[in-house]
């Protein structure tokens, strides 16, 4: 039996690292701004902005990676999100901008039909097939959500918890709104090359939406996503290697019972 | 000293007027408590002295400056809370982690202090939560949250206090310690401007009253501002006014058997 110190394994074992990172920092403020929709929104229009990037590249207009193109798209989607709906009508407008990208991927991909491929596999995602190149993006990426949200901890709290208030207090509300929208979008393509997009929302909201259940205060939060989040994807390579399935699916069904779990845990106690 | 200062403001939300040909001025130490039915415009009076709303035209001055045009500079002074009908945070934020909001805040970058925290516990205490520092803000009641709220206001010591609704679901002995709070702060040179709905148990405290219904119907000490006649005009229904062994008119919410 092959050890399973491979070199594909030791990288989806940094991606799950880096994943449970942004699980734990934009998926608890996802929870706490209450706009999980938002994560199935960016994914869907990552697809597209892939697909768009992909065509560009084809016809020779622009040279685009797809994960960059599937970023600006994705971004650009929470920000007119956040714009349309200001405050409380956010899940109406993501849930159209979320229509919008789709027409947008399927556009795209019946124009590239034999490069369609690669836009299923941001669709699927792999954790065993990244590249050097896909985890230094992960990892830039990762940064610059932490870095923001470390910078903006208590305005983001502050938005999420009343934003009339925050607004009242001297925040520049608006602004800080669109940024925690971003780092959301941000994460959400990070964790799109890992997981998929399909995959993408279980991973992202359910470690936050489970540590949420069970936490006494935030910072209970943040640690104990990142844990749900790692232990779910170990486990998911660990079944993986030994048995023929995908790890993004076992790691998403581990973080998603574990939420159950956390439901009913706190129903007992 | 002036404090807050109106001068013929006219406000739309959309084509019709949400408030019009409003002035009024309040100085340093006046409590002041505003009145008017629903969608008379208080919360709209409110919003316009925090800069965070336009006037359509007219003056507002706070501190000599357009809180619109230094809503950063005039935010300072103010002490906010918003009317609530209940927050639904959905996670662990911690009473004191609510108090210090306000003050964070301010702090932009910097890191809190203990005499953050130690401004924090005077506010709780004076809305009688002292108790409540490590609790978590949405296991508490309604009535709770709005004295939270209330301390997150108190907690940046304010020299202008607006309180909309202060009191929705609060107890009546809980409001009377609050009252007597805001009594010394008003006394110590704090503008308070505080929307009710039932005036009674701060009468004793204040000094002024505006009524208001979209337009300004009255301005002035209670006792001469608390008439039958305008209180018809603000609220379209009369409402008996009983005066007090101590010789103040008191509007007789409903409870006009007795
Ligand atoms: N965001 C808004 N957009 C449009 N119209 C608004 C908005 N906020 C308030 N209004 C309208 O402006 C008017 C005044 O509202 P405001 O909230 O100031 O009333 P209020 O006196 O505070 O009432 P309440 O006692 O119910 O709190 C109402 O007719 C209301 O419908
Ligand atoms: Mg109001």
């Amino acid at each position: 039996m092959d050890s399973i110190l491979q070199p594909y394994i030791i990288r989806s074992i940094l991606a799950i690292l880096l994943i449970a990172v942004n699980a734990s920092v934009a998926g608890s403020f996802t929870v706490f701004r209450n706009v999980s929709f938002l994560v199935a929104g960016a994914s869907h229009a990552a697809l597209a902005g892939a697909a768009l990037a992909i065509v560009l590249t084809i016809y020779g207009i622009f040279n685009l990676d797809p994960i960059v193109g599937g970023a600006i798209f994705a971004v650009f989607v929470a920000l007119s999100a956040g714009y349309a709906a200001r405050d409380e009508g956010i899940n109406t407008a993501i849930a159209i901008s979320f229509a919008m990208s789709m027409s947008l991927a399927v556009l795209f991909i019946s124009i590239i039909r034999e490069y369609a491929a690669r836009v299923w596999g941001l669709l699927m995602g792999d954790l065993f097939l990244l590249t050097d190149h896909d985890l230094t993006l992960m990892a830039i990426s990762t940064l610059f959500v932490l870095i923001v949200a470390m910078l903006f901890y208590r305005e983001f709290l502050f938005v999420s918890f009343d934003m009339e208030g925050a607004l009242a207090f001297g925040i520049n509300a608006s602004i800080v709104n669109y940024l925690l929208l971003t780092i959301i979008a941000v994460s959400v393509v990070v964790m799109l090359k890992g997981v998929g997009a399909i995959l993408v929302y279980a991973m992202f909201v359910a470690p936050a939406a489970a540590a949420n259940e069970v936490a006494r205060k935030i910072s209970d939060v943040f640690i104990l996503a990142f844990v749900i989040a790692a232990l779910s994807g170990f486990f998911g390579i660990l079944v993986s290697f030994y048995a023929e399935v995908s790890p993004g699916a076992i790691a998403a069904l581990m973080a998603s019972l574990t939420y159950f779990l956390s439901v009913a845990f706190k129903k007992i106690k | 000293m002036k404090t807050i200062v109106v001068e013929n403001v006219e406000f739309s939300y959309n084509r019709e007027n949400a408030l019009e040909n409003v002035s009024f001025s309040v100085n340093e130490g006046d409590f002041v408590a505003v009145m008017g039915p629903n969608g008379s415009g208080k919360t709209t009076l409110l919003k316009l002295i925090l800069g965070l709303l336009k006037p359509k035209s007219g003056k507002i001055k706070v501190f000599n400056l357009d809180p619109w045009e230094n809503r950063e500079k005039i935010q300072n002074y103010i002490g906010f809370m918003p009317q609530k009908e209940h927050i639904s945070s959905n996670f662990p934020i911690l009473v004191k982690d609510v108090v210090l909001l306000g003050r964070a805040a301010r702090k932009r970058f910097s890191k809190l202090t203990k005499e953050d925290e130690k401004k924090a516990k005077e506010a709780l205490m004076a809305v009688g939560l002292e108790n409540y520092w490590l609790k978590k803000f949405n296991e508490l009641s309604g009535g709770q949250q709005q004295r939270v709220l209330l301390a997150r206001a108190l907690a940046v010591d304010p020299k202008i206090l607006l309180l909309d609704e202060p009191f929705n679901g609060v107890d009546i002995p809980s409001q009377d310690k609050i009252i007597e709070v805001m009594d010394k702060l008003a006394k110590k040179g704090v503008t308070i401007l505080m929307v009710v709905h039932n005036i009674n148990p701060l009468l004793h405290h204040i000094n002024k009253v505006i009524l208001l219904n979209r337009k300004l119907i009255a301005f002035g000490p209670p006792s001469e501002v608390l008439t039958a006649e305008r209180m018809v005009e603000t609220y379209g229904s009369s409402i008996p006014i009983v005066v007090c062994e101590e010789g103040y008119a008191h509007p007789l919410f409903g409870d006009t058997h007795g």
